[in-house]
């Protein structure tokens, strides 16, 4: 074999090994998907939403109080979350741009993106959970805020830089204080891409078990007070599944189908919004 | 309908009705070209933006097809055999027809192992081999004064004149018998693209050479063939003294002329 | 009047872009203090000793840590060949009708909540492990194959994307010489990539480090760890999973706290090396 055909040879071998693990690495993530809509489907019922949490075995159980705590967490926590990240965001932007402050908090924004959610967890313990002596759904949007922070400020500083110079100059030139330019402007020219970031944001806490595991903990029975413990579809879910009781499993399948469902749509609702602007 | 002139000379290539249209377009970028190329001579394609000029010159190295979707009909002759048929090796094509691109592009490794890259490709393994050809193609590409001392030397540290030098000895050494330059100076200053030019007008001597350049006084200086396109079609082809003196086509004359381009 | 608004929204954007800062410094602050108590009864010895026992008031954080670092290794080692075949099948393979549904599919499957992943970890693939290598299926080989999953859509992604930045002047160049895809992809994609590529799993092994969910489903937490991954195991989320909310005594929830502390130095350190030696910053031009 001449060596022109010995390379074409080797580079047809590792082009279909690395297409192999390709179609193995989709493989096992199909499995998945499919074990979840299947389990999920067969679990799902109007049950599911109208009822509460109950011991195992009976017939009028569901997820209800998991939903509407999974929503209260998330929903309270964005609220929290979400103006703080893209305020510290624009600062990293508009302000701070490439200073060593700026460049220093962006560093250490990105680490803690990727750093362990349940050391937050036990972090919120410490300094809200012990203090007020139980769990409290305050302490599990805290830490759902802490994770979101750096989310929405990345990607609200990547969203605000790219709108052009030019655009803030024009209004600068008629006379506008910067804090106008930034509402009124820059703003308005990152829109989508902000809104994109915010719901990746919270997609990601909307996932999150191991932050809530000793944070809001858990409840079986509906419960909206945050200053009680609260049920969340995640950490619910972690339950019923370890659980050796079926009907509660079958509910833990429910409970992620539904998460599931959720944050995909976020994620496509956050491309679509995208692909539209690009379109313009 | 194009004025070609006839070529006397040995033809290294020769273009028959060649329709070009890339994936997914409306309409042809190329339009039935029928062109030779003289062997061992400098012909130089010339034309306004979009002319389809580098799109003809990617034809020939068949880069097109590291793009799927294109299609081509028609015919480029090479050493007896059609270029463009499918069954056609490109991997073999490529070594007999290189390719000097718009950019500098070494690549990340030494000097040495830059220029011996084509021939490791082919198998060359023997280190005094290896050594001879590197040197002998540096000497050619006029850069073996600047970097015979230091062959280790990462690539990248080179200027960017040298890059293009560097790339040209690398395409050279596996002794191909066409090079294609795709503007080749367009990314230099003024002393580099001077040494580029000369490097082209003394390989001639050894391969055939086709340069897309969008400087027509470049194309005056450097070329034997100059060949004129426009909007997809080959309008004129001639001989650089008489092609830029006395144009046949009217064209030709007011692209010449700076009326448009 | 617009002055005030105006250094008034400008406080207000520096102040809660620092809060970033002071929530990190707080958090190993808080950390450190909670562990004070651990560090003080256990010494180094916490590090090395296997002994995990709350009634005799014994912590040794040894199976944990090891637990830690042995079943990410695991994941890593299964996880990223895959990863890289992937990423080059996605970048330099797929025909272009391919190369965007299988890319968002993959940017999708990452976004899947990993507590699923542990889910169908315990159910569909336990008895797997059960029937393949007997024991009782739960154990660090079980952990380490469903953590590889969970990681692979992220670690194809940021490996496909370092491929991605090689130009493709550069790549054409070596085929204008008669490179095959491989030779391309060999000598030329991932050299010019390499930094990110390393960077990137380097970033990969981070996370997976700190991962909780998909392990605590599948992993055991049995504080003893052996060199035999049939066997079940723990890791530090594993460990503070499970009995942080059962601890009770000052000493035992310090035991956690360290713990919780050492994965948190671990994590931060191989991610900051990640990103200042190997990832650099890209920054689109405005």
């Amino acid at each position: 074999m001449t060596a022109v055909e010995k390379r074409k040879l080797v580079s047809k071998i590792v082009l279909s090994l690395s297409s192999l693990s390709a179609a193995l690495g989709l493989f096992f993530l199909f499995w998945i998907l499919y074990v979840l809509v299947s389990n999920g489907l067969d679990a799902l019922n109007w049950n599911v939403f109208a009822f509460e949490g109950a011991p195992p075995g009976y017939e009028e159980s569901g997820l209800k109080q998991a939903l509407v705590g999974q929503l209260i967490l998330v929903g309270v926590a964005s609220l929290i979350g979400v103006p703080l990240g893209v305020l510290a965001g624009t600062y990293l932007s508009e302000y701070g741009q490439r200073s060593k402050l700026a460049e220093t908090i962006r560093d250490i924004s990105d680490i803690m993106m990727s750093a362990p959610s349940i050391v937050i967890g036990a972090f919120v313990y410490a300094i809200v959970v012990a203090p007020m002596g139980h769990f409290s759904g305050w302490a599990g949007v805290t830490a759902l805020t802490i994770m979101m922070i750096p989310i929405i400020l990345r990607t609200t500083d990547d969203m605000l830089h790219l709108v052009p110079s030019t655009l803030r100059e024009a209004a600068f030139a008629l006379g506008a204080p910067k804090y106008k330019v930034i509402l009124q402007v820059v703003y308005r020219g990152a829109k989508a891409g902000v809104l994109t970031g915010i719901l990746l944001g919270v997609a990601r806490i909307a996932g999150e078990t191991a932050p809530l595991l000793f944070t809001s903990f858990n409840d079986n029975f509906m419960n909206t007070d945050l200053n009680e413990p609260m049920a969340s579809l995640t950490v619910t879910m972690y339950n019923y599944a370890t659980s050796p009781y079926e009907d509660w499993q079958k509910l833990g399948w429910a409970a992620a189908f539904i998460l599931s469902m959720f944050i995909l749509s976020i994620n496509i609702l956050g491309r679509i919004i995208l692909l539209k602007k690009k379109g313009k | 309908m194009a004025t070609i002139v006839e070529v006397t000379e040995e033809k290294a290539l020769e273009v028959k009705n060649l329709t070009f249209t890339y994936a997914g377009a409306p309409a042809p970028s190329l339009k039935k070209i029928n062109m030779p190329i003289a062997k061992n001579s400098v012909t130089a394609l010339i034309g306004p933006s979009g002319c389809g000029k580098t799109t003809l010159l990617r034809s020939f190295n068949r880069m097109h097809d590291l793009y799927p979707g294109h299609t081509y009909e028609g015919e480029i002759v090479f050493e007896g055999r059609n270029i463009l048929s499918p069954k056609e090796d490109l991997i073999k094509l490529r070594t007999q027809i290189g390719m000097i691109f718009q950019k500098p592009t070494a690549f990340p490794m030494s000097i040495f192992d830059n220029v011996a890259y084509g021939l490791r490709l082919q198998g060359i393994k023997n280190k005094t081999e290896l050594r001879d050809r590197v040197e002998a193609a540096l000497k050619g590409a006029a850069i073996w004064k600047e970097v015979g001392e230091r062959l280790k030397d990462d690539a990248n540290g080179l200027s960017g004149g040298q890059q293009q030098r560097l790339c040209i000895a690398r395409a050279i050494a596996v002794e191909p018998e066409v090079l294609l330059f795709d503007e080749p100076t367009s990314a230099l200053d003024p002393i580099s693209t001077q040494g580029i030019e000369e490097l082209v007008t003394e390989l001639k001597e050894r391969v055939s050479i086709i340069i897309v350049t969008h400087n027509m006084q470049q194309a005056a200086r450097v070329s034997d063939y100059t060949g004129f396109m426009y909007m997809g079609d080959l309008i004129e082809l001639g001989r650089t003294e008489d092609l830029f003196v006395t144009p046949t086509e009217k064209l030709t004359e007011e692209y010449i002329s700076g009326k448009f381009g | 009047m617009t002055s005030v608004m105006d250094r008034l929204f400008g406080n207000m954007t520096r102040i809660t872009a620092i809060l970033v800062l002071v929530i990190v410094a707080w958090i190993f602050t808080v950390l450190f203090q909670e562990s004070t108590l651990a560090m003080q009864s256990f010494g180094f010895d916490f590090l090395t000793d296997e002994k995990w026992a709350p009634n005799l008031e014994k912590f040794g954080g040894y199976a944990a840590i090891m637990g830690s670092i042995v079943s990410t290794f695991l994941a890593m080692v299964l996880s990223v060949p895959v990863a890289i075949g992937v990423a080059i099948f996605l970048s330099e393979i797929a025909p272009a009708r391919l190369k965007t549904p299988v890319g968002i599919s993959i940017e999708l499957l990452a976004a899947i909540p990993s507590v699923i992943y542990g889910m169908w970890g315990l159910f569909y693939f336990v008895p797997i492990v059960r029937d393949i290598v007997g024991g009782v299926g739960i154990s660090m080989l079980a952990a380490g194959i469903v953590l590889a999953i969970m990681i692979l859509p992220f670690t194809a992604a940021v490996t496909r994307d370092a491929m991605n930045t090689t130009p493709d002047i550069l790549k054409e160049s070596a085929y204008a010489l008669g490179g095959t895809k491989w030779d391309v992809i060999k000598d030329i994609v991932i050299p010019y990539a390499k930094a990110g590529i390393i960077g990137s799993l380097i970033l990969a092994l981070g996370r997976a480090v700190g991962e909780t969910m998909a392990v605590t489903f599948v992993m055991g937490n049995v504080h003893k760890f052996s060199w035999d991954i049939t066997q079940p195991a723990t890791s530090i989320p594993v460990t503070l999973a499970n009995e942080f909310t059962e601890a009770d005594g000052d000493l035992y929830f310090s035991a956690l706290f360290e713990l919780a502390l050492v994965l948190m130095v671990m994590s931060f350190v191989v991610i900051a090396v990640s990103k200042f030696y190997f990832l650099r910053r890209t920054r689109r031009a405005s």
